[in-house]
């Protein structure tokens, strides 16, 4: 590989200068991996009577670590928000974050909200519970539901909903 | 770790929040590992925790807090800690609009005669009602739970209470179908 990359740098100079940051962007990934003292991350838990959603992102909370539901590991509809499938997708998702570096993790939890229930579904707790069986360290833990100072109209129209 | 969330909560229920010395809340903070700063004045529960994650549990604290708040008892809010039981606020106003009389009304049916309508869908349905100020909640394993929602949602918007407990006992013959089934075809997990 040396003798390919010093013929570049002989041949043309701005190849070279790509060549050269790949290898210390190779270089540095490995190193960030191993020293990682303190990397820290925010853990949104959306928990709903019908699904659990564990979706982990960096501190700014745009860049996507890992994401897993209740869905992916059980195939009967009323199990997905069960506490089972919730520490299943948890771990899961443990398992992605540590390849990754991360040490701890804030944790943000979301009930439906709005017109909908505002404490978290059964997952929730069993969620939490496994991310920190999974050996991360737990900041923070904030409820984030969503609550209007004025509602809109629940769903289902003046007659209520008719099964 | 930490956690932090304030409540608040009707004063007459503060009584019954802090039971005789006592004794209610220091159930739920032993049992939900959180501590309950309680102000009588104003009605606010400030429910912290900093302890061990694997025990501590702030939302059931949360459910059996604001459970009590809308007028169930100590006894029955302690409930909510076992298996998946959940609990589920409605507020009337949603049917009745704003005139006090109509939900005055609709507290009645859903009530009956001496209690006799929440009593029965609290049989057929399994789960704990209560009705207090402008809302209804009910405590309940979470399938049962919808039932019981969707059973007072009907009979709020004017069903028959007849036609209301035939639609639990359907669904419950259903459920008692699907357990026998579930030795048939395991598709659980």
């Amino acid at each position: 590989m040396s003798e390919i990359e010093a013929e570049i740098e002989e041949v043309e100079a701005p190849v070279e200068e790509e060549s050269e940051t790949e290898v210390k962007s190779t270089r540095s990934e490995p190193e960030t991996k191993k020293e990682g003292p303190d990397k820290w991350g925010i853990a949104h838990i959306y928990s709903s009577y019908n699904n659990t959603i564990i979706h982990m992102t960096d501190l700014t909370g745009a860049e996507t670590v890992a994401i897993s539901s209740g869905g992916f590991h059980v195939n009967a509809d009323r199990y997905e928000s069960s506490p089972f499938a919730a520490m299943k997708a948890a771990n899961a998702v443990v398992e992605v974050a540590r390849t990754k570096g991360f040490t701890g993790f804030h944790i943000r939890v979301r009930a439906v909200g709005g017109v909908g229930s505002r404490v978290p579904g059964p997952g929730a707790q069993a969620a939490i519970r496994a991310l920190a069986r999974g050996g991360f360290r737990i900041g923070r833990i904030d409820d984030v539901t969503p609550i209007p100072h004025d509602t809109t109209r629940k769903k289902g129209g003046k007659r209520g909903r008719r099964v | 770790m930490s956690f932090e969330k304030l409540l608040r909560i009707p004063n007459e229920r503060i009584a019954v929040l802090i039971g005789k010395s006592g004794s209610v809340k220091s159930k739920i903070e032993k049992q939900c590992h959180v501590s309950l700063d309680i102000d009588g004045e104003t009605g606010e529960v400030l429910i912290k925790t900093s302890g061990d994650v694997e025990k501590i549990q702030p939302f059931k604290a949360m459910e059996i807090v604001t459970a009590i708040g809308r007028g169930f008892s100590p006894e029955n809010a302690m409930t909510l800690l076992q298996g998946e039981n959940a609990l589920h606020v409605i507020d009337l106003r949603e049917f009745a609009g704003k005139s006090n009389s109509n939900i005055e009304r609709i507290k009645g049916r859903i009530i009956g005669e001496g209690g006799k309508a929440r009593r029965n869908m609290e049989n057929l349905s399994g789960t704990h009602i209560s009705v207090y100020g402008k809302t209804v909640s009910i405590i309940g394993d979470t399938t049962k739970l919808r039932l019981a929602v969707d059973a007072i949602a009907s009979i709020s918007s004017g069903s028959n209470h007849g036609a209301v407990y035939t639609k639990l006992e359907a669904a419950n013959r259903r459920t008692k179908q699907e357990k026998m089934k579930l030795w048939e075809d395991q598709d659980v997990f």
